[in-house]
């Protein structure tokens, strides 16, 4: 088991390594000054080459990623341009409701998607299953803000349940639960949607197996095949899901803050980008690496729970 | 003794012809096969033709503002009302289709020819450079499309040509990684040890011999993927990163729409029902032909 661990620690490390330098030459080499673009086009030379040298950009391209590398390992992530304070303290202040959010997006997602998924699959070719099937191939058609521009609408301001704006700050816990209640409606079906699809396939696939069939062949009731035979095999592809699908969780959450105002990494990240303030851009990058890889560093830890088969091989 | 030597080399024309016709066969057998692929076709071809079109049947100038008919809802004049400014939605719709199409294709045209043309290198080459290339393919892969095309956008600026750039760099590893596996599982079935065999070059055998059999498939992907990009597309407008105003995109009016949401809502409906039209569509389309495509499926039904 500590070797696994260690394996998977290993790895994730490179990985973060890996992203955090494709992410950093992808924004270097693009076309583009950044003091520029800040700056605008009144600026004289002057004060661009001044901000350059304040962004460390004047320097060559090696010893910025050095430095970037540096920052990112000591905690040092630079200042904000906008806020004056420093990024990562502008990022962990933000961090917890965006947590929130997703967290609840991605139960509600797998409470909904998996027992719709399986149900489909055993019902397969009936009406229960087309049903779950159109409503889960609508859930991927529609774009995240989209979803959320209709629940607002339908829910907000025709039937007045719930606070057009949700502050995410509410005082109390009733508060903090009808301010997320729709963005974390919204985020949890189209998950539920994707969760569906995977969960129908892989059910099927299971239900085609040998074993089943000896289970059947045995007189096992049905819900006992379904429990103790299908479900723990079914869920290995889900989990793998969730870190498949976390780059379209992050997207939409993203879609979900704005539309909702909710304070979150999604609106920082766009203020950032409106404002050109290059580092916290830059300490964005750095955060969404960072939950990427230990997304996918406990999905893979969860497998070795679920099948215990994978510890070992 | 003398060593038969291929008669003619084929030029990349005639690789792709061969491509281009095995993805023809596979697809009119997929369609045969799946019947909601051509619901799917057909909603999707719809709005091309929409597109196309938009120039001879849009009823009014997307751009024309008339401040005096400024929010109205849907009527005779104005089927689905007009905006802040006056301008016609339906008019704006169909203008808006033409930019959804042309940065969906050409993202995922360029997608799809580079991240081919990696995964089939990657998985013919095989060895270290395969492990390094697919690990890179698999980093950029976790990271959030989204995320990657809203600061590649900020920083190229939001073109038509940008944004297809952006969404084209977001889709490569995806591409590489359908290209790849099927490139392994044939590169050592007999006909390409024969080939190779005949001495055949490294680029016949990929282009010639690969590319054929493994084009059905990154085709399906393209229409799957085709509809990501419409989607990615429709978000980073409605974030206010899509080709500049006054250019009618469908994000950018849901994005307008929501703003006098609480008194027009139908302003960000009908371009909502517009994208879900499209993306509805290819996936169908894409479910439909997958279903025909992927192997593992085959003699299910």
């Amino acid at each position: 088991m500590t070797a696994f661990l260690l394996k998977r620690l290993g790895f994730a490390f490179i990985t973060f390594l890996a992203v955090l330098t494709i992410v950093f030459f992808i924004i270097r080499i693009l076309p583009g000054d950044p003091a520029y673009a800040i700056l605008g086009d009144q600026a004289n030379e002057q004060a661009l080459q001044a901000l350059r040298a304040r962004l460390g950009l004047d320097q060559p391209l090696f010893v910025q990623y050095l430095e970037f590398l540096r920052g990112v390992a000591v905690g040092d992530w630079g200042v904000s341009l906008v806020s004056g304070r420093p990024v990562l303290q502008d990022i962990l202040e933000v961090m917890p409701a965006t947590l929130e959010l997703t967290f609840v997006s991605l139960f509600l997602g797998a409470v909904i998607g998996i027992p719709v998924g399986v149900w489909s699959a055993v019902r397969r070719n009936k009406l229960t299953d087309y049903i779950a099937r159109s409503a889960s191939l609508l859930g991927l058609s529609l774009p995240a803000f989209v979803t959320a521009v209709l629940l607002l609408l339908v829910f907000s301001i025709q039937l007045r349940w719930f606070p057009v704006i949700s502050s995410g700050q509410g005082a109390t816990f009733g508060e903090r639960l009808r301010d997320l209640a729709l963005p974390a409606i919204n985020l949890g079906l189209i998950m539920a949607a994707y969760i569906t699809r995977v969960s129908r396939s892989a059910m099927l696939e299971v239900l085609n197996q040998d074993y089943v069939r000896t289970a059947k062949a045995k007189g096992l009731s049905f819900a006992i095949i379904i429990r103790r035979h299908c479900l723990r095999n079914t869920m290995i592809p889900v989990v793998t899901v969730v870190g498949l699908y976390l780059g379209i969780l992050i997207g939409n959450s993203v879609l979900t803050e704005i539309v909702f105002n909710r304070p979150g990494l999604g609106k920082l990240i766009i203020g950032s980008l409106y404002q050109r303030d290059y580092p916290m851009l830059q300490g964005m990058m750095v955060i969404y690496t960072m939950i990427v890889v230990l997304v996918n560093l406990i999905t893979d830890l969860t497998y070795g729970f679920i099948d215990p088969r994978i510890k070992y091989s | 003794m003398s060593v038969d030597a291929p008669a003619r080399k084929p030029g990349y024309g005639a690789y792709f012809r061969a491509s281009i016709a095995a993805s023809l066969i596979a697809v009119i057998k997929a369609f045969n096969a799946n019947k909601t692929s051509w619901v799917g076709l057909g909603l999707f071809l719809a709005m091309v033709l929409l597109a196309v079109l938009a120039p001879v049947i849009a009823p009014y100038d997307p751009l024309e503002q008339n401040i005096l008919d400024r929010l109205q809802p849907p009527s005779a004049e104005h089927w689905l009302g007009t905006d802040f400014f006056g301008r016609d939605t339906l008019s704006r719709i169909l203008w808006g289709a033409r930019i959804s199409l042309t940065i969906g294709l050409a993202s995922i045209g360029i997608a799809m020819v580079v991240g081919s043309a990696i995964g089939l290198f990657s998985g013919y080459v095989g060895g270290r450079v395969d492990i390094v290339i697919m690990q890179t393919m698999d980093v950029l892969l976790a990271f959030p499309a989204l995320i990657l095309g809203l600061i590649i956008v900020a920083m190229l600026g939001p073109s038509i040509a940008n944004l297809a750039i952006a969404i084209a760099l977001t889709a490569i590893p995806p591409f590489a990684r359908i290209a790849r596996a099927p490139t392994i599982a044939v590169k050592n079935r007999e006909f390409v040890e024969a080939g190779r065999a005949l001495g055949y070059s490294d680029k016949r055998l990929m282009f010639g011999h690969i590319l054929p059999n493994i084009a059905p498939e990154i085709l399906v992907m393209g229409s799957l993927w085709l509809a990501t990009a419409i989607r990615v597309e429709a978000s980073l407008a409605f974030i206010g990163l899509g080709v500049s105003p006054p250019t009618p995109t469908w994000g950018g009016m849901i994005r307008e729409g929501f703003e006098n949401i609480l008194d027009s809502f139908w302003l960000a409906l009908f371009p909502s029902i517009a994208i879900l039209i499209v993306v509805l569509g290819l996936n169908l389309l894409g479910d439909g032909l997958r279903d025909a495509v992927d192997p593992r499926l085959k003699g299910e039904e």
